[in-house]
């Protein structure tokens, strides 16, 4: 087996179609109703619209999908470096650990599409996150992955608990919530991580944090995931600080989220 | 068999086949049992990818939807029979219902509850599938446990109207009655 | 209640542990860092392989068993320091070259139809050899002084043999025509011989 693979290489049973971010990100569709008007992010996940349950089986599957990824992704770094000073033992293990508790996230989502009437594949997958866990430079990888992607699950995961607590569902309340606390374990093993291996290399810091920066920017979708009243998913900014986020990073993960909302207006203007 | 006029007749945005919608649309419309001389128009806003549909008129049977309805959520941008039979087959029996005297007193779509929509969708997909199509009963059920409550009475409620013919208005305005008074 | 003042024997009856035992501190110390490369080996694989396994349970489940096979590489490495291994990397190595052949082939397959190939390796071929091993030295060291070895032989035997068993059901459940079990058994006969060659994971000496 080679050590780096690709995200197209990624192994899947037929039920699972993917779609590539160009083709998700290009989709036409996005454009305004009315010309000239002020486009929306997308719609939020609240229970009084009428589509509410659909959209929240689909972003359930979308949390399925990147959890199997998630696993992939821990697993492929397990594989993928020896062990060194680049990536030592330990780091290792919290990726072997961390391959067990995305295992279990992905059986827990399969659980959850069973309970919300979703088929596995039902929606196609994009493999964005792998993509991010293809990172030659482990600590780039966890910095993209463990930080900016596990970072946007910890919103999206506290996102459908809220929708589940104003359902009344327990399945769904229960299940997030268990998971939440795995994310955030997993986003401060990206912290930690990152402030171990580039304690005496300010360059490589400075990089990793850009890598984080590019992913948390594209994953703020034009706003999809922001701090303001109208975003579908919002910062879980107590969450995020208990993962080892300092108040100023979730701030700029709040202002990257602005910019892209606004470029995202003025390219439909 | 029912005369169906799709709108637009040509996309752009998305890969549909007017031509391919219009024939399941009359299929479905002679299945839930309207008559061969209706007329069933659609009309389809390509620009949206979400999935709302409604029923905005009776004279002529008219259904609205957005884009994403009609979409295969795997391959998205292309059309999907099942999506499309999954909500013509749905939408259409309401027409029927709306069209039948026992429904009289049913508020306008508009004035409808949460609650009441998913009751009468509740009815409607279970009778899709005696018809014989194969629509996802546990999604449906996720939608009226959304509605109506994670509950046993709930789930009693719903298996009850999956399975039922010939209501009226007043049983599916009890069944929400019904589960109301045990949502928490 | 018995007096308190009167002595008792520091061994109670029922308890029959014996102190002599088949291996020196070094010679622990020497198999506790083959465990630990294997377990590492291991580890290594599993996680590399889950993206290349189209079938979702085997995914999954390589997933948990990834974790498992870390969490031994751990105790063995903590172990060796308590062995007078104060550089726990200088023993963390192979058995001998066999050993490392063993594993160039068991972490061949990569495609992803030779799922066959990749759980036979590990479950047919590694794991019975590593219950082998583990259980010899368990039941040839000092149950008195290498108690700390002994409780983590257990955990990790506890693993193995649930592990083994998820393993063969996996292969069971994937194998279905004639052919399949000639692929798998051939895979198996190759992978053991140079396990044998080499003396299995903890060298030449022992079983396993
Ligand atoms: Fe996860
Ligand atoms: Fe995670």
């Amino acid at each position: 087996m080679k050590r780096h693979m690709q995200a197209t290489e990624l192994a899947r049973d037929e039920r699972f179609v993917r779609i590539s971010t160009e083709e998700r990100f290009n989709d036409p569709r996005q454009v305004p109703r009315e010309p000239g008007s002020k486009r929306r992010p997308g719609p939020q996940l609240r229970p009084e619209r009428h589509e509410a349950p659909d959209a929240a089986r689909a972003m359930m599957h979308a949390i399925f999908t990147g959890e199997i990824q998630a696993l992939e992704g821990a697993g492929r770094t397990c594989w993928d470096f020896e062990v060194g000073a680049d990536s030592p033992f330990e780091l290792k293990l919290d990726m072997a650990r961390q391959c067990w508790d995305e295992a279990r996230h992905c059986e827990i989502s399969v659980k959850l599409g069973d309970h919300m009437g979703t088929e596995v594949g039902e929606y196609a997958e994009n493999v964005v996150l792998f993509e991010a866990a293809c990172n030659p430079d482990p600590v780039l990888r966890l910095t993209g992955v463990n930080r900016a992607l596990e970072g946007l699950a910890i919103d999206v995961f506290n996102t459908m608990r809220e929708y589940g607590q104003a359902t009344a569902d327990p399945v769904l309340e229960f299940c997030e919530d268990w998971m939440l606390a795995d994310e955030v374990t997993h986003v401060k093993m990206g912290s930690d991580w990152l402030r171990r291996l580039t304690e005496n290399d300010p360059e490589r810091r400075a990089r990793a944090l850009e890598f984080q920066r590019v992913v948390d920017k594209l994953f703020s979708a034009g706003g999809f995931r922001g701090d303001e009243d109208d975003s579908p998913v919002k910062l879980a900014r107590r969450f995020r600080e208990l993962a080892g986020f300092t108040p100023a990073e979730v701030e700029e993960i709040s202002q990257l989220s602005r910019q892209a909302r606004a470029e995202a207006d003025a390219a439909v203007r | 068999m029912a005369a169906v006029v799709v709108t637009p007749e040509a996309f752009t945005l998305v890969q549909f086949d007017a031509g391919r919608i219009a024939e399941l649309v009359a299929e479905v419309a002679g299945r839930v049992g309207l008559p061969a001389d209706v007329e069933v128009r659609v009309e389809i806003d390509e620009r949206v990818p979400l999935g709302r549909s409604r029923l905005t008129s009776l004279d002529p049977i008219t259904i609205a939807v957005q884009g994403g309805a009609f979409e295969n959520a795997k391959v998205p941008r292309t059309l999907s029979d099942r999506s499309v039979v999954d909500v013509v087959g749905r939408l259409l029996f309401r027409a029927v219902d709306r069209l039948d005297p026992a429904f009289a007193d049913a508020p306008a779509d508009e004035a409808l509850t949460l609650p009441q929509h998913t009751a009468w969708d509740a009815y409607a997909v279970g009778r899709c599938e005696r018809v014989g199509y194969a629509p996802s009963k546990p999604r449906r059920l996720y939608h009226f446990r959304n509605r109506h409550g994670f509950t046993d009475t709930a789930d009693r409620v719903f298996e009850r109207l999956w399975s039922a013919d010939g209501l009226t208005w007043a049983d599916l305005d009890a069944a929400c009655a019904e589960t109301a008074a045990t949502r928490p | 209640m018995a007096d308190p003042k009167k002595p008792r024997p520091a061994f109670a009856p029922w308890d029959r542990r014996e102190l002599p035992g088949a291996f020196t501190v070094e010679e622990s110390a020497r198999r506790v860092g083959h465990y630990k490369w294997v377990e590492m080996r291991l580890f290594e694989a599993l996680g590399g392989w889950v993206a290349t396994v189209p079938e979702l349970d085997v995914k999954m489940r390589l997933g948990t068993h990834t974790y498992k096979h870390a969490w031994h590489a751990e105790l063995w490495h903590k172990r060796l320091p308590e062995l007078r291994e104060m550089n726990p990397e200088r023993l963390t190595q192979p058995a001998n070259d066999d050993v490392v052949a063993f594993f160039d082939a068991m972490t061949e397959p990569e495609a992803p139809g030779e799922t066959i190939e990749k759980l036979v390796g590990v479950y047919r071929v590694l794991i019975p050899h590593k219950i082998a091993a583990y259980t010899y030295h368990l039941n040839n060291t000092s149950q008195i002084t290498d108690a700390p070895t002994i409780r983590s032989l257990r955990h990790a035997l506890d693993d193995e043999f649930e592990d083994w068993r998820d393993g063969e059901m996996l292969i069971q459940s994937l194998i279905d025509t004639e052919e399949e079990v000639e692929r798998a058994a051939a895979h198996q006969a190759q992978l053991e011989a140079i396990l044998v060659r080499g003396g299995g994971i903890a060298g030449k000496g022992s079983i396993g």
